[in-house]
């Protein structure tokens, strides 16, 4: 049978967003592919340099529309270090519930799209629901439910409601049962294993050689995770364990991202405790007057040119919830960072698709693709 | 718990791998006839009373749908009386969708310029009513936008006043000043008492005092200016810069006062 190239996009059920996987088949083989990203590129890295560093969030929300808070916590550890600025503990703690609530939502995210792949519905509506009760969380201290803009050079913009704790613990309560219920419907299911045990292989060393991090990485067996390997934020005060898994496939990757959860919940117990124990400011006290929060700065070239502020350069890396995502900002001492840079975990993730797509049939690529956790406004920016 | 390994099958009839996914299937199915996750939503809405305690799983109460809760960043509502036209919210917005017009019915000589939103670009970040230094510009939780024009979309500062006048449950969350904040400097050489920053200071904490006029000396020539100079009133000032932006020499500039 002769050869020939399908386009898997930009709009496909597979796709979950806007790209486009080129495929070369061969009957049923797959013998080639070729991602092609860029339909929703735009151009994040360059609009930051235009705006003032707390406005930089409003494009950090958007720039993974299902883990907005990592990435506002990415980018707030970089350019928190650009301006010599420490936030306060309980800022940090806060920033910690915010990113473990969102890694949980995240992966709700990703197993209701998932499972739908692999064609089992009811799943899907199982995880959308309990991913709610987070967002519910969320609206309650943030004052949104997808696009957050919740911290702040300097902290975060509010504490916590009253009550909160309270509920935050109840919806944790209710979760811990449901990831077993999640496991009866996929583990137990012969049709599960069938569409996804071996699929998708990718070891760990080849990993490594294409950057691929994140869940991918652990469930081929590395113990790598950028919260215990080089911890931010309050992560090394946190008890917890690395969700790894030996299958290296698809399945190791539900494993993975199914105790990620289970350790999420461990580590938001922890920081919800701590939070109840000890009150404080949320905000640092030394700040710039231009990062004061309730102050926006004035236009005029006249007056940004006489500011004088130290200059710096800041670099973080957070264990986002796809993978290993990284920023750089510079400042030069204006009121806008002079560069930023990200770095996408998926980006990597899908870049590599080439080495673990080729040999397997056309039908697997639906459950390979969803293993990787596509969020394409992060790969593309 | 962490040493995820099992991905082999266990050893067991194949009906039960069909079974049992059935059963959590049908058990979630009969739970969900009695303790629906969802609204109907024209006709129920999560503002009802009755949400109020969905989210009290451990009571064994229906779950699944929250509330809106009052930080809900939703539609603004702008108390005209109060607001001081300082420009604040205009320039902390990052979607620049907000223009200050002339309220309807101010005084034509001293126009009072008041915030217009245009909800076609607005990203309710809330980064306004964050900068608004006298709590006029709040977020409440109205969150019900559909209109048939999209000129509909631009609410000017009457409209964003009828939000206010409705009473509807605003955001708590006033944001506290930080301590160190810098004060507006003068470089008095630059300075020739023009007036325009005390004219335009939109909290009126500029005054301009008298200062001596030198003597001039034989063969030098003095500069052609008012002999006045601003003093600000920082206990006043809402550091909004109004006076950096419309100074013509550029003598206002940001800096801490010693």
């Amino acid at each position: 049978m002769s050869e020939m190239w399908i386009n898997m996009g930009p709009q496909h059920p597979m796709t979950h967003g806007l790209w486009n996987l080129r495929v070369r088949i061969e009957g049923e083989v797959i013998l080639d592919v070729d991602p092609e990203m860029g339909y929703l590129h735009r151009g994040i890295e360059k609009i930051s340099e235009d705006r003032h560093y707390n406005e930089v969030i409003t494009l950090m929300d958007r720039t993974c529309y299902v883990a907005g808070l990592a990435w506002e916590h990415l980018y707030m550890l970089a350019a928190e270090e650009a301006l010599h600025i420490r936030p306060p503990e309980r800022a940090q703690y806060l920033r910690v519930l915010c990113e473990e609530f969102q890694r949980i939502a995240s992966h709700l995210m990703w197993y209701a799209a998932f499972v739908q792949d692999i064609g089992l519905m009811s799943p899907f509506l199982y995880g959308m629901r309990d991913r709610d009760l987070i967002l519910d969380l969320f609206q309650s201290y943030t004052g949104a439910r997808m696009t957050y803009e919740y911290m702040r050079a300097g902290g975060v913009r509010n504490d916590l409601p009253p009550g909160f704790t309270d509920r935050a613990r109840k919806v944790l309560d209710w979760l811990l049962p449901r990831f077993h219920e999640y496991d009866q419907l996929c583990l137990g299911s012969d049709i599960f294993h069938k569409r996804c045990d071996g699929l998708g292989k990718l070891s760990a060393e080849e990993c490594i050689r294409h950057g691929v991090t994140g869940p991918m990485l652990r469930s081929a067996g590395r113990k790598r995770d950028l919260r215990r390997d080089r911890p931010y934020a309050v992560y090394d005060q946190l008890d917890f364990e690395v969700a790894v898994a030996d299958g290296a496939d698809v399945t190791g990757r539900y494993l993975v991202r199914m105790e990620e959860m289970r350790q999420s919940v461990r580590i938001l117990y922890q920081v919800l405790d701590w939070l109840d124990r000890h009150p404080g400011p949320v905000m640092a006290d030394q700040l710039p007057r231009w990062l004061g929060a309730p102050y926006a700065p004035v236009g005029r070239e006249g007056y940004l040119l006489k500011r004088n502020y130290p200059k710096g350069v800041g670099f973080s890396a957070i264990e986002e919830p796809h993978g290993e995502a990284l920023a750089y900002v510079v400042n030069e001492g204006g009121e806008h960072p002079y560069r930023v840079k990200f770095r996408s975990p998926v980006f990597a993730n899908l870049a590599a698709s080439r080495h673990y797509l080729v040999g397997y049939r056309v039908a697997d690529i639906p459950p390979i693709m969803g293993s990787v956790d596509v969020c394409v406004g992060e790969v593309d920016r | 718990m962490s040493d995820v390994t099992a991905t082999e099958k266990p050893d067991e009839n194949p009906i039960l791998w069909v079974a049992r996914p059935m059963a959590t299937a049908a058990r979630q199915f009969a739970k969900s006839l009695f303790r629906p996750s969802t609204i109907v939503y024209p006709y129920e809405r999560l503002e009802d009373p009755k949400f109020r305690d969905r989210l009290d799983v451990a009571s064994g109460k229906p779950f699944g749908v929250g509330q809106v809760w009052d930080n809900y960043r939703g539609v603004h509502a702008l108390n005209i009386a109060t607001c001081i036209s300082c420009n604040l919210c205009a320039f902390s917005c990052p979607d620049v969708c907000i223009d200050m017009v002339t309220t309807a019915g101010s005084d034509p000589k001293h126009p009072k310029k008041c915030p217009q939103i245009d909800y076609g670009k607005c990203s309710y970040c809330g980064f306004c009513s964050d900068a608004c230094p006298e709590g006029c510009l709040t977020m409440t939780t109205r969150y019900e936008l559909s209109v048939s024009k999209r000129s509909d979309m631009i609410y000017p500062p009457e409209r964003l006043f009828e939000v206010f006048r409705s009473k509807l449950p605003m955001n708590p969350i006033r944001l506290a000043r930080p301590e160190n904040e810098d004060a507006i400097l003068l470089d008095p050489p630059l300075c020739i008492g023009c007036n325009a920053c005390a004219r335009d200071c939109p909290t009126q904490c500029i005054t301009m005092l008298d200062v001596p006029k030198p003597e001039a000396k034989p063969g030098e020539k003095l500069p052609k200016r008012i002999w006045k100079e601003p003093v600000v009133n920082d206990s006043d000032c809402v550091r909004c810069g109004t006076c950096i932006s419309v100074c013509p020499k550029e003598c206002l500039f940001w800096g801490t006062r010693k």
